[in-house]
Order: structure tokens, then C-alpha cells, then sequence
């Protein structure tokens, strides 16, 4: 398995050997940040190109097919036009929240985005605490919505935000649970090790088998809810609330929500990825040794991907099946049903992994 | 069979209570209220009313006693229909409706001038565009009698100072159509609705009093726009009983075809919006799917898909296409049976869909009957309000099918009226498509229309509810007062009743599932 | 739901959730409905009665039916057709003849009542979709075209006998397939209330009548002809086409005669 440490140290080395130590740092931050934009926009504009075509064939319908071939140019117009659409301010906002709520959003998913391990030893952010660091900012987010609704004068929104507060503290919760249990199996916080211990031992969703199984289909719709998705997207709710907390912004300032949107999804299925289906680690099995050697040669950035749009396919049929949930049905779902659910399968992967009924 | 309706006259002063008595005699159901200027004989309503039982019917016409300030008693207190009917006279005659607590104007705007359906009326009072962003009122206005004889108007808020008030309207996704509703909301429950019509509104009415009979026609497709068949076929069949016209066999024949296939397009596209409305966007992109095979059947055979221009007076435009019945075979026997098995499986047993819509916007029978809901919303809450059984018309009279109905009155049922009727359209369909008589597809007809002096009403069931045609001539070639009983005005009168006490969510669903048409409102 | 305890209630929404996902799951598989338009717009055919715009047919010798009566103007409910007249002068006797055709397409809403009221059949409806223009006036159009005349009606005692079955072929086609002017001064039913042109009509109308009988004889002479050569498929077509257009004028005939008695009352 190619470890990206290799790269990552040589530039290192190099760069301190002709240069002082802050400078070797703020290089090294500049080209990090310069990697997360790029990822990050790169990887919108897939998600976006692939969530309208795989919706279009759902439905029977060919998607985007006329700017370039196969409509593969249509997102670029659309992040074109975005960028040149005109920022209307509103008399009676409030500017500065106005205009800050789209920045938080965009902060708290990139900094997200950042905790994705890539490869071995290409992750961005990577500490102890890995999965608690995630959970933290992925709920600033929250903030930011809440902010867009309040500040903009605007009925809709305030209602809109009002859902989405409620929505995504509860889900939260939903996710802290599914989290914990699979740290229970696991026993570490750290992303790199989450990883580096599936490649060694096997996936998480094979080794916790039935409780972790089970863990999965519950991130999964808790994982929706919390990117605001259908069939939880009541926030914005077209049908009711036409855009809901976004209805008053323009131009890239709702292209902030809109990107990050599609980036939470990334990342909701980037994580599952990580901490259910092995994330960069090769699907390996006991025994096939030639099997194995050939997986190896692939390099687990490819299976990271790979397995994350697994996820992201699954996400998406659940969003484009279902019709959009009331807010007290959505309020029901998780109080009711699936945070006693996820308490009871912690208890279950607890005794599990106390009673060693775990694969390894 | 003549249509020819001969209204008892009853002075203004005894009105309300003949009305009154009526309505105890059985006469239970306001199906129509119609304004009329008369000219010398001044300005008046006529009432038509329904024994829900049976479907007979009885007309009484009141002629106000002052022209220059007409007023007539309300019966919105024994109707609850008549308060929106009421207000559509007022808003077109000026006849003030005494103590009906909601009389203003609800289609033309509140700083209109004068009486548009006035014989008398000036257009030049009334600037040709406005300009200016129409005033809403937040008053609404009642008429009482005072001691002396004069009529005094009290206006009174319609939202409480503190209430929060969200407009969903005019231009929303999901009231299907200009329409504004004024929300007012306690929370996420809903408090009140007032409901603002007339963002197109064209007079469709007013425009018919000047055109020739074919001329009508021509507007009728624009009214419900997923009921153009029926409507049609109202005014066509109108117009020949009121002439003593037979049409053919054939022409009944194809005229219940098509209004069968209109109504199973209207379904379908009801099934499709209300699933857009509440988020699965899939159902909805399937429902058009499938709506896209009838509308290719309409455009073979009538050379339109939404306008279709196909019912004549005394025939029909086109023979059937060649290819017709054969496409009609493969609509009822796979493409619908198809569709309809999905439709169940992604979107009627879905638990979010139950959920949202069991028990959600109830109207009890003794409502829907009261507010003039008919159709499907009526028919949901038990009430055999389907004219096709009542009082056949066309070929119905020859065909077996079942009429719809379920209890509880919820937003479930009214769903699940409309995805059964399909199913029975289908059957309609079915009995009649192969055998299809021989004969003149139409009847030979002066070149120049006249109905004979007369009052005459005939009503066919629309894909939404009842859809009559009044019919006042004076044996012109134009009519005099062509007025339309719109299914859409009654149900987006009862929205207000069914919504309270609902989440913000839940006035989606119910107004999906009660599924008005705006144009059909806005006449 | 409500009948049903926690955990019946939770399965049974599983079941319908997996049931929704498996018809999904099933048409992400199924052929795509979407219809390519720019591309198909060579095999795209809409059908024949489709009613896009109106158009007024012209033969290949640039002749129109149109009379210029102005019926159909009288009939549109929504003032979108303009026909302009003048009366011309042809061998002493004063006759209609169109000039302008003018229709605006912004105005029209299809209801066929022109189409319908046409006696000559000089306009009809074309399964034109591609109407978009960048104005308003673009939308108003002249349907005859420039330097287009009224089809010539045939001599009413021309008898179609010809020393050879394709010269009578040749011939009939034409004679069977012009129009009556004679009916083209009498037309007008606007004018039907004026009664000193009643009796013109009348006999106009007698003379339309008579020129689809002579019309129909012609027909069938080019039939017998046609028969006695089977081979000659050119012959049969032509023959088969002049007594469809025989029974055309035969009905516009009588179509005519309809309406002058309307008049006349």
C-alpha cells in the first residue's frame, strides 16, 4: 500500500533544507489550503453532475445533455452563472449576519472536509480526538443557518432556520450515538487509526457485523437529515417555504449554501466510508493471498473514492425515493425511534466487544 | 330532454326564509348562485338548489327591490358556500349580501370601480392597465340593515394585531396557480386562511355575453384546464337541450370516451402534484410519464394536448383517429394498470405519505356538503355527489362502473377517490371503446347558433366536482348571462375550514389532495 | 398507524420504505423517456391535426382558394385574422379578390372556428411547432403568397374528352381540381343582409352546384379512362384525385347553397 507520508516528508526535508522553519510552514499551509480548495470544488462539481443524472435516471429521464457531451459542461455554466450573478441586499437584514451566516456554512464544512482521511498518510487533519474534532465542527454549520434565517427579515427563512435548528441538533445526537458505538470497536478517536486498523483487521462493518450493520442503515438517515436532504429537507421545503432559510440570498452567497450542501453529503458519505467500509484500506480477504497482492497495487486514495460514492449512491436513492416528512414526523423519527435504537445498539456493541464477539 | 329551468320568484323580503324552508324540505345542497342583471326588472340571484338524495333540482331567482343600492339577505348562514357565491355577485353586480360577515370583492381588485356585469356598466371608469400594485384590504367588510332602512357597512380586522401572517401565494409551488393565501400562524399551526383569488381572472363570463355560442366554446378549455373535455361538454350539451338538439350515439359515445380519459389525465396529474407538493419528486416525474400517453391520444384525435377544441355544438370537431381505439387498449390495459401498481407501491403505502395524510384536513359529510365541495373531495367524505350516477348524461346511463366513496373525509381518502376513479375510468373506458356506434359526428347546424328565449342549466361531473352551465337567453345569437358553476371556487373556499388547527405542511397536503385549479377559479 | 403497536408500526414502514426503494431501484434501469428534441427534430412528426399555425395551402402554380369572403374574420372570436379585398373588374363582371391574408399568431387560440366556417377550405391548420420569434410583429403574417392568385374556376361546359388517355390525364387533373370563381362574388356572407344582391347569389350558388356536377361528369370520364388503361398509374392517381376533388366542390357546393338560404332568411 503506498503511503503518502513518503511525499509529505520529502517535501518537508526539502523545503527546510534552503528554507527557515516559518517559511517551511507557511508553505506547507499554503499548499494545503490550496489542495482543500481545489478538492473541494473539484469534488462539488462531480457530486452535483452525478446527483442530477443518477436523480434524472431514477426518474426515467436522461438528465443534463445539452452544454457539452453528456451535459458534462452544464455544471461550469451553472457555477458561471452563480459567480456572476448579482448580490441583492435587502433593506431591513441585517448586513453583517446577512452576509457572514454563508461563510460560517462554508467554514464548517471545509474544515470537515479537512478530517477526511485520503490515503495513508494523506489527511489533513489528524489527531487523537479525531472523530470528537469532526463532530465539534460539523455542527457549527447549524449556526450559520440559523444566523441566514434571523437576519434575513424574511418569514420564510425564519421558519426554515427554525426547522433546521431543530433538525440537525437532533440528529446529532443520532450521529454521537452510531459514533460511539463504533468506537467502541474500534477503540480510538483517530481517524488514521480507524483506518489503519480495518486494513488490518478488516472492515468495521464486518467485524461489529449485525450491530454495526445496523449502525450503518441508521447513519445513513440520520447522515441525510443532518445534510438537510430530502426526504429531510424540510428547512427548505420548496413546496412550503420556497427556499426556506436560503430564500433571500443571490448569486454565490446562495452558492456558498448550495456548495456546501453538496459537500456535507460528500462528507456524511466520506465518513461513513471511513469509519464502516474501511476507508483507503484495500478490500482484503484472509486467505486469497493473490487477491490481496493485486488489491495492494491500488492505491487507497482509489478505494476511498470508490467507497465513497458507493455511499453516495445509496444516499441518493433514499433521497430521490421518498416523500418529504412533516416536522413533527421528522421530530417523532428521531426521538422516538431511532435515538433509542442507537443507545441500544451502543449497549449491544459494548457487550460485544467486552464478550470478544467481535471478527477479527 | 329539455334543460329549460323556470325559477320560482320569490320577493327579496321572504328570500331567507323560502330558502330556508327548502333546505328543510331536502333541498340541502347550494349548488350554483348566480347573479343576473335583467335590466328593467333589475338586478337579481338566482339560486339553484340540489336534493342531495336524489339529485333533483329546484331553482328560485329574488330580484333585489332597488336598483341604484340592491341588497338581497344572505344564506351563507345556511349554506356555507353561499358566502363565497355571495361575494362573487357582490364583486360583479354590486349586490350587497346583508349580514354575510365576509361580502367583499374577491376577484377583481379592491380599488376597482363600479359593476362589470352591469348592463350598464362604463368601462372608461376603470383605467385600461393599472399600474400600480393592487391594495389589499385587511378589513373585512359586512353589510347589515339599519332601523331606517338603509344598509350600513362594518369593517372589521380579518388578523388580530399579533397574529403572524405568511403569505403562500401568489407565486408558490404548490398552490397550483396564482393563488395567495394569507396564513396566519400560531408557531407552525395553522390559525386562519384567507384566501385571494383573481390574479387571472379574465372574465371569461363577461367576454361570453359578446361572443356567438361557437365563440364560448373557445374559452371553455381555458377555464379547468385538466377538465377541458368536460367543460366543453357542459356548455355544448347545454346549448343543444336548450335548442331540442339530438345529438348521435356515436357523438355520446366519444364525447363519455373522452371525458373519461380527461378525467383519468386530471387524476394522474393530481397524483403527480400532490406528490411533487410533499417532496417525491420521482412519483411526480412518473405520473407524467404516464399522462404523456393520453395527451398523445388527445392530439391524434382532437389536434391539441391541453386545448383541446374537441366538442362542438351538436358534435364533436374530428371523427376518432384511426388509431385510437388501439391506443386507447394500450393505455387502459397496460400503461395505467402499470402506472397505477407504482404509483402504490412508491408513494400510497408509503409511511410517510400515510402519515401525513391520515386524518389530516378532515371534512365531515354534513361540511363538504355545506361548503359545495363535490368530486372527489366530496365523495371522500361519503357523500354520492357523482352527477354520472345522479343524473345521467351523455352514454353514462349504459355503463356499469362504481361510484367512489370512503368515510372519513381525510386527506387519504380524497387521495384515494381519485387513484380507485382511475380505475374505473378505465372500466368506463373499456365497456364502450370497442363498440362504438356508427353515425354523424355532427349534427347539421345553422351557420349562425340562436338558443331560444329561456333560462336553462345542465351540469356534468367535472374531474374535480360538478361543473353546471346557467344559461340565460334572450334568443340572440350571443347569450345573455352565461355563468359557470366552477369546481375550483367551493374547494378553495373550504380551505380555510379544513386547514385550521394543521401544520404549515399539512395546508400542502390538504391542498393538494382537495386539488383546485386556479383558472378554473379565476374565470 | 395509530391502530398499531411500536414495533408492528416500525416494520410495516420499513416494508413500504423498501418497497418504494425497490420501484426506484427497478426504473434506474428502465429505457428514459426524455425526448431529444434539437436532434429529433427530422424524425419528430406531430400528428396531422395538430394545430400550430395557420397556414393557407397553395397549389404549385402559387394558386390559393381563399375568395377573400372574410367569414373567417367574421368568426374569430379574437380579432386575429385580417383579410383585405378589393373588387376587381374580370370579363365585365365585378369580382372579389384577395389581396392581404394577414393573421397574427400572438392572437390566435386555435378554436378552429376559421377553419370550420371556410367554405372554400382555403385555410387549415399546419403541425407547425417551431413558432418562437423575437417580436411581437414577427408574429403577424401574410398567409397568400406574394403574386398568388385565387385558383381559375374551369369552363363549366368543358367536357374532359381528349383523343388520348394521357393527354386526358393531363387535362383532367386541372380542370377537376380549380375552384369556382363563380362562387367567389357571391360569397360574402357578410353582405347577406343586403337584398339586392340576393338574387345574384342565388343564381351564383345554382351555378357552383352546376360546376361541381359538370366537375363530377369530368371525374368520371378520367375514372373509365383510367380503367380502361390499368397500367398506366399515372392516369389512375390523376383520375383517382380529380374525383376527390370533384366530390370536395360538390360539397362546397352545397355548403354554399346552405348558407345563401341562411342569408335569406
Amino acid at each position: 500500500m503506498f503511503d503518502f507520508n513518503i511525499v509529505t516528508q520529502w517535501l518537508d526535508t526539502l523545503l527546510m533544507s534552503f528554507l527557515p522553519a516559518w517559511a517551511t510552514v507557511l508553505i506547507e499551509c499554503v499548499l494545503v489550503a490550496l489542495v482543500i480548495i481545489t478538492l473541494y470544488a473539484v469534488f462539488a462539481i462531480v457530486m452535483i453532475y452525478m446527483e442530477r443524472k443518477v436523480c434524472a435516471w431514477f426518474q426515467c429521464r436522461l438528465g443534463p445533455d445539452r452544454v457539452g457531451p453528456w451535459g458534462l459542461l452544464q455544471v461550469f455554466c451553472d457555477v458561471l452563472k452563480m459567480m456572476t450573478k448579482e448580490i441583492v441586499n435587502f433593506r431591513n437584514t441585517d448586513q453583517l449576519l446577512h452576509h457572514v451566516a454563508p461563510f460560517l456554512v462554508i467554514t464548517a464544512s471545509m474544515t470537515t472536509f479537512s478530517c477526511l482521511p485520503w490515503n495513508k498518510g494523506a489527511q489533513i487533519i489528524d489527531f487523537n480526538v479525531g472523530v470528537f474534532f469532526f463532530l465539534a465542527i460539523s455542527s457549527i454549520g447549524v449556526v450559520g443557518i440559523l444566523l441566514a434565517g434571523w437576519s434575513a427579515n424574511n418569514k420564510y427563512s425564519l421558519i426554515g432556520a427554525m426547522r433546521s435548528g431543530a433538525q440537525i441538533i437532533s440528529y446529532e445526537l443520532s450521529i454521537g450515538m452510531i459514533m460511539l458505538a463504533m468506537i467502541c470497536l474500534t477503540g480510538t478517536m483517530s481517524f488514521s487509526e480507524i483506518c489503519q486498523q480495518q486494513e488490518n483487521l478488516g472492515w468495521n462493518i464486518i467485524r461489529g457485523h449485525v450491530p454495526a450493520v445496523l449502525c450503518f442503515i441508521l447513519y445513513l438517515i440520520a447522515g441525510n437529515a443532518e445534510c438537510n436532504r430530502g426526504p429531510f429537507d424540510m428547512p427548505e421545503a420548496e413546496s412550503e417555504l420556497t427556499a426556506g432559510y436560503h430564500t433571500e440570498y443571490s448569486g454565490m452567497d446562495f452558492g456558498y449554501y448550495y456548495l456546501a450542501e453538496y459537500m456535507n453529503l460528500f462528507i456524511c458519505a466520506g465518513i461513513a466510508a471511513t469509519i464502516f467500509l474501511g476507508g483507503w484500506a484495500a478490500p482484503l480477504v484472509p486467505g486469497w493471498e493473490q487477491w490481496n497482492h493485486i488489491m495492494l497495487y491500488v492505491p487507497g486514495a482509489v478505494w476511498f473514492v470508490l467507497k465513497v460514492f458507493f455511499v453516495l449512491m445509496l444516499l441518493l436513492w433514499e433521497r430521490w425515493t421518498f416523500p418529504r416528512l412533516r416536522i413533527d414526523q421528522l421530530l417523532t423519527l428521531e426521538w422516538k425511534y431511532m435515538l433509542p435504537m442507537t443507545m441500544t445498539l451502543l449497549v449491544v456493541m459494548a457487550l460485544c466487544v467486552s464478550f470478544g464477539f467481535v471478527w477479527n | 330532454m329539455s334543460n329549460q329551468i323556470n325559477p320560482q320568484i320569490v320577493a327579496a323580503a321572504e328570500l331567507h326564509a323560502t330558502l330556508a324552508s327548502l333546505k328543510a324540505e331536502g333541498y340541502d345542497f347550494l349548488e350554483v348562485l348566480t347573479g343576473v342583471d335583467w335590466g328593467e326588472e333589475g338586478l337579481g340571484v338566482v339560486y339553484s338548489l340540489t336534493k342531495t338524495a336524489t339529485g333533483e333540482m329546484t331553482h328560485v331567482k329574488s330580484v333585489c327591490a332597488d336598483k341604484e343600492n340592491p341588497y338581497l339577505d344572505s344564506v351563507c348562514d345556511l349554506w356555507a358556500v353561499a358566502g363565497i357565491y355571495e361575494r362573487e355577485a357582490y364583486d360583479f353586480y354590486g349586490i350587497k349580501f346583508l349580514n354575510n360577515p365576509d361580502c367583499r370583492r374577491v376577484f377583481l381588485r379592491e380599488d376597482w370601480i363600479g359593476y362589470p356585469f352591469r348592463k350598464d356598466y362604463d368601462e372608461s371608469q376603470n383605467p385600461e392597465f393599472f399600474l400600480e400594485s393592487e391594495p389589499i384590504s385587511d378589513k373585512a367588510v359586512c353589510f347589515t340593515l339599519n332601523e331606517d332602512g338603509k344598509v350600513k357597512k362594518t369593517e372589521t380586522p380579518i388578523f388580530g394585531e399579533n397574529d403572524y401572517v405568511v403569505n403562500i401565494g401568489p407565486q408558490h409551488p404548490s398552490t397550483h396557480g396564482v393563488l395567495h393565501f394569507r396564513t396566519s400562524l400560531e408557531g407552525e399551526t395553522v390559525t386562519k386562511i384567507d384566501a385571494h383569488m383573481g390574479y387571472i381572472h379574465r372574465g371569461i363570463e363577461k367576454l361570453s355575453e359578446g361572443y356567438t355560442y361557437p365563440q364560448c366554446l373557445g374559452l371553455t378549455d381555458r377555464m379547468d384546464y385538466l377538465g377541458a373535455m368536460q367543460t366543453r361538454h357542459a356548455l355544448c350539451m347545454c346549448v343543444e337541450q336548450a335548442m331540442g338538439i339530438e345529438v348521435s350515439e356515436r357523438v355520446q359515445v366519444i364525447r363519455t370516451i373522452m371525458d373519461e380519459l380527461q378525467r383519468i389525465d386530471s387524476h394522474i396529474l393530481f397524483f403527480s402534484c400532490l406528490a411533487q407538493d410533499l417532496g417525491a419528486t420521482t412519483a411526480f416525474l412518473y405520473g407524467f410519464r404516464d399522462r404523456e400517453e393520453i395527451l398523445k391520444i388527445f392530439e391524434k384525435t382532437c389536434g391539441g394536448r391541453l386545448i383541446l377544441n374537441y366538442n362542438m355544438i351538436g358534435g364533436v370537431a374530428h371523427d376518432l383517429h384511426p388509431d385510437f381505439v388501439k391506443d386507447v387498449h394500450r393505455l387502459i390495459d397496460e400503461v395505467i394498470p402499470h402506472g397505477l401498481k407504482e404509483y402504490h407501491e412508491i408513494f400510497t403505502g408509503n409511511v410517510i405519505f400515510q402519515t401525513r395524510a391520515k386524518g389530516v384536513g378532515v371534512l365531515s359529510k354534513d361540511d363538504v356538503i355545506s361548503y359545495g365541495c363535490t368530486g372527489g373531495t366530496g365523495r371522500a367524505a361519503g357523500w354520492h355527489c357523482d352527477l354520472r350516477k345522479l343524473r345521467p348524461y351523455a352514454a353514462y346511463d349504459r355503463v356499469k362502473f362504481n361510484e367512489i366513496t370512503f368515510e372519513n373525509g381525510d386527506s387519504l381518502d380524497r387521495y384515494m377517490v381519485r387513484l380507485k376513479e382511475i380505475e374505473e375510468s378505465c372500466d368506463i373506458i373499456r365497456q364502450l371503446i370497442d363498440n362504438i356506434p356508427e353515425g354523424p359526428i355532427q349534427e347539421k347546424m345553422k351557420p349562425i347558433i340562436k338558443v331560444p328565449e329561456g333560462t336553462y342549466y345542465s351540469a356534468v361531473e367535472g374531474s374535480r366536482g360538478i361543473l353546471g352551465v346557467y344559461l340565460e337567453s334572450k334568443g340572440d345569437k350571443t347569450p345573455y348571462r352565461l355563468h359557470y358553476r366552477s369546481t375550483g371556487l367551493p374547494l378553495v373556499n373550504v380551505m380555510d375550514k379544513a386547514c385550521r388547527g394543521h401544520l404549515l405542511a399539512d395546508l400542502i397536503t390538504i391542498g393538494g389532495t382537495i386539488d383546485y385549479i386556479i383558472p378554473d377559479v379565476d374565470r | 398507524m395509530e391502530n398499531k403497536s411500536y414495533f408492528s408500526g416500525l416494520f410495516s414502514g420499513i416494508k413500504s420504505l423498501c418497497t418504494g426503494l425497490k420501484v426506484t431501484g427497478r426504473e434506474l434501469f428502465t429505457k428514459k423517456v426524455t425526448e431529444r428534441y434539437p436532434e429529433n427534430r427530422k424524425t419528430n412528426e406531430l400528428p396531422e391535426r395538430f394545430r400550430g399555425v395557420l397556414v393557407m395551402p397553395h397549389n404549385e402554380k402559387n394558386e390559393h382558394k381563399c375568395i377573400g369572403c372574410g367569414i373567417c374574420e367574421m368568426q374569430c372570436p379574437n380579432g386575429t385574422i385580417k383579410v383585405e379585398s378589393e373588387m376587381v373588374e374580370v370579363d365585365g363582371k365585378k369580382k372579389k379578390q384577395l389581396v392581404r391574408y394577414i393573421y397574427d399568431h400572438g392572437c390566435c387560440m386555435y378554436c378552429m372556428l376559421c377553419t370550420r366556417a371556410c367554405p372554400q377550405g382555403a385555410i387549415t391548420f399546419a403541425p407547425e411547432y417551431e413558432c418562437a420569434v423575437f417580436s411581437r410583429e414577427a408574429l403577424i403574417m401574410q398567409l397568400n403568397q406574394p403574386d398568388s392568385k385565387c385558383e381559375e374556376k374551369p369552363a363549366p361546359a368543358k367536357p374532359a374528352v381528349a383523343p388520348k388517355p394521357a393527354a386526358a390525364a393531363a387535362e383532367s387533373q386541372p380542370v377537376a381540381g380549380n375552384a369556382t370563381p363563380d362562387a367567389a362574388p357571391a360569397a360574402p356572407a357578410a353582405d347577406s343582409a343586403a337584398d339586392e344582391k340576393m338574387a345574384k347569389l342565388m343564381a351564383a350558388a345554382k351555378k357552383a352546384a352546376d360546376n361541381a356536377a359538370a366537375e363530377k361528369v369530368a371525374a368520371e370520364e378520367a375514372a373509365a379512362k383510367a380503367a380502361a388503361a390499368p397500367d398506366d398509374a399515372e392516369l389512375k392517381a390523376a383520375a383517382e384525385e380529380a374525383a376527390a376533388k370533384a366530390t370536395k366542390l360538390a360539397t362546397a357546393a352545397e355548403n354554399f347553397a346552405k348558407k345563401v338560404a341562411e342569408a335569406q332568411q
